[in-house]
């Protein structure tokens, strides 16, 4: 062998090596996260750094059941991750802050404790003030009862609600409605010369009206995916893991810090119009953002958007009131 | 007798048990709904029972993790998250008996969820057990004659 052709050999294997090599290694220095049900540790790790602007690359697996992995206020399609298989993900964030990540996949009864942040650092660009939701503009303590002390005798229609409401621009408006609970509508309209039936159609309709439905549309579909574990199917506070939760009491509070004196009870009934009837769009969405109640519900503040909160709301009142024929 | 007659009525009585169709009453297919529930590692039911034509649908409502059916034979599956039901409707349009299993890894014994769809009598075990008197019938007359 000539020296020219050892030359050439060596560059041609040289070329190889680094055509082969260099991915790999640039592929195995991105940290694997490993997803475990949130019984046996959750994410790990669960926090992970990135820089605004900058791909973020992550590699998943699960070590036990079929999880899933999305970021909460961000508009991503979620990905499943399996057992024994390894997802690539990247991600890019526009603004620095902490962001939660969380579990898609149904992974056990303490499902939604499954979670971990990423931290986003970097120079914010134009920070926008944070508004504070409305029920704490409106002084609501969202902790306090709130029953109905009427209710309706049957579910109130909007149908038949449409051609009785009365002229008044006040109660046709959005603030309205999100800041008044179906019961307050009733008693505000008992100045008109309406029946107590008709009463109620009127305030069905006013909730209808209030709402699109694509908004119902994509309540329900958050509702099936997120809620009906627990809720119910059909919102009767009896999902498959209502049983569960309220004999499990403390122990699946125990991946919550600082949660010991709970007191679990079982999900609330969406179709009990005495609960349901007294609440405000407003009051519905500070125990969504925030959770807790000394029960198992979560706080969804970190993964919905406002949006999807308002959509949910629009739909857990369906359970109420009649909005077809 | 003669044994080698006797052998002859032997295999010609297994011949008729083991061949010829069971006069089986066909029953009209009709449409029939079951609800599975599925948990760690268990379908509930998880035996069915349908008779060959019937139109069945399965309801799988899982009660702690991402559950799966797919069935053996007729190579169809789906798959459901607690809180939301799925359901699967097929023509059980071939008899016999078929397991179906779980097709998402939902934990360690995962590979050992099963259950059973039959479609129809399951006429091969009373002909396994015709086969099988039949057998210890020929022994004892053979056995008898070597005497």
């Amino acid at each position: 062998m000539n020296r020219s052709e050892l030359i050439s050999r060596i560059l041609v294997y040289a070329g190889v090596v680094l055509v082969i090599g260099a991915p790999l290694v640039f592929w195995a220095r991105t940290p694997l996260i490993h997803a475990r049900m949130p019984e046996y540790g959750g994410w790990s790790p669960n926090i992970i750094h990135a820089n605004v602007g900058e791909p973020l690359h992550l590699k998943l697996t699960s070590d036990d059941v079929v999880h899933g992995f999305a970021v909460g206020q961000m508009d991503m399609q979620s990905v499943d991750i399996l057992p024994g298989k390894v997802t690539d993900i990247t991600l890019k964030f526009d603004k620095p802050g902490i962001y939660t990540f969380y579990c898609t996949r149904w992974c056990g009864l303490n499902h939604w404790r499954m979670r971990g942040t990423i931290e986003v650092s970097g120079s914010p660009s134009d920070s926008e003030p944070a508004s504070p939701p409305l029920y704490v503009s409106l002084n609501l303590d969202i902790d306090a009862p709130h029953d109905a002390p009427v209710v309706p005798a049957q579910k109130p229609s909007a149908i038949r609600g449409q051609g009785l409401i009365p002229n008044s621009p006040f109660l046709q408006s959005f603030d309205y409605y999100r800041s008044n609970s179906p019961y307050q509508a009733f008693l505000d309209l008992s100045n008109t010369s309406l029946t107590e039936p008709q009463r109620w159609d009127v305030v069905a309709f006013i909730w209808r009206s209030n709402t699109l439905s694509e908004s119902l549309a994509n309540g329900k579909q958050l509702y099936a995916q997120n809620c009906a574990a627990c809720h119910g199917e059909n919102g009767a506070g009896d999902g498959v893991f209502a049983d569960d939760l309220t004999t499990a009491g403390e122990s699946s509070m125990q991946t919550m810090e600082g949660a010991m004196d709970m007191i679990m009870q079982s999900p609330v009934d969406f179709t009990d119009p005495q609960r349901m009837l007294g609440a405000s769009p407003a009051l519905l969405q500070g125990k969504i953002l925030r959770g807790g109640m000394g029960t198992g519900m979560p706080m969804w503040g970190s993964i919905f958007t406002e949006e999807q909160i308002w959509d949910l709301i629009a739909y857990i009142y369906s359970f109420q009131f009649e909005y077809q024929n | 007798m003669n044994p080698r007659f006797s052998l002859l009525l032997i295999l010609t009585a297994g011949l008729a048990v083991a061949f010829p169709p069971l006069p089986v009453p066909t029953v009209a297919p009709q449409a029939r709904t079951f609800q599975v529930d599925a948990g760690q590692f268990a379908y509930s039911p998880s035996k069915i029972f349908v008779n060959p034509g019937d139109t069945v649908t399965l309801e799988l409502v899982s009660t702690d993790v991402v559950h799966g059916i797919y069935i053996d034979g007729y190579d169809i599956s789906f798959e459901a998250d607690p809180g939301q039901t799925q359901t699967l409707t097929f023509i059980a349009d071939k008899p016999g008996s078929f397991r179906f299993r779980c097709n998402v890894t939902c934990g360690a014994m995962h590979p050992f969820m099963i259950g059973k769809l039959m479609v129809g009598t399951n006429d091969w075990l009373y002909r396994s057990v015709g086969l099988a008197a039949l057998a210890v019938l020929g022994v004892t007359i053979s056995r008898k004659q070597e005497v």
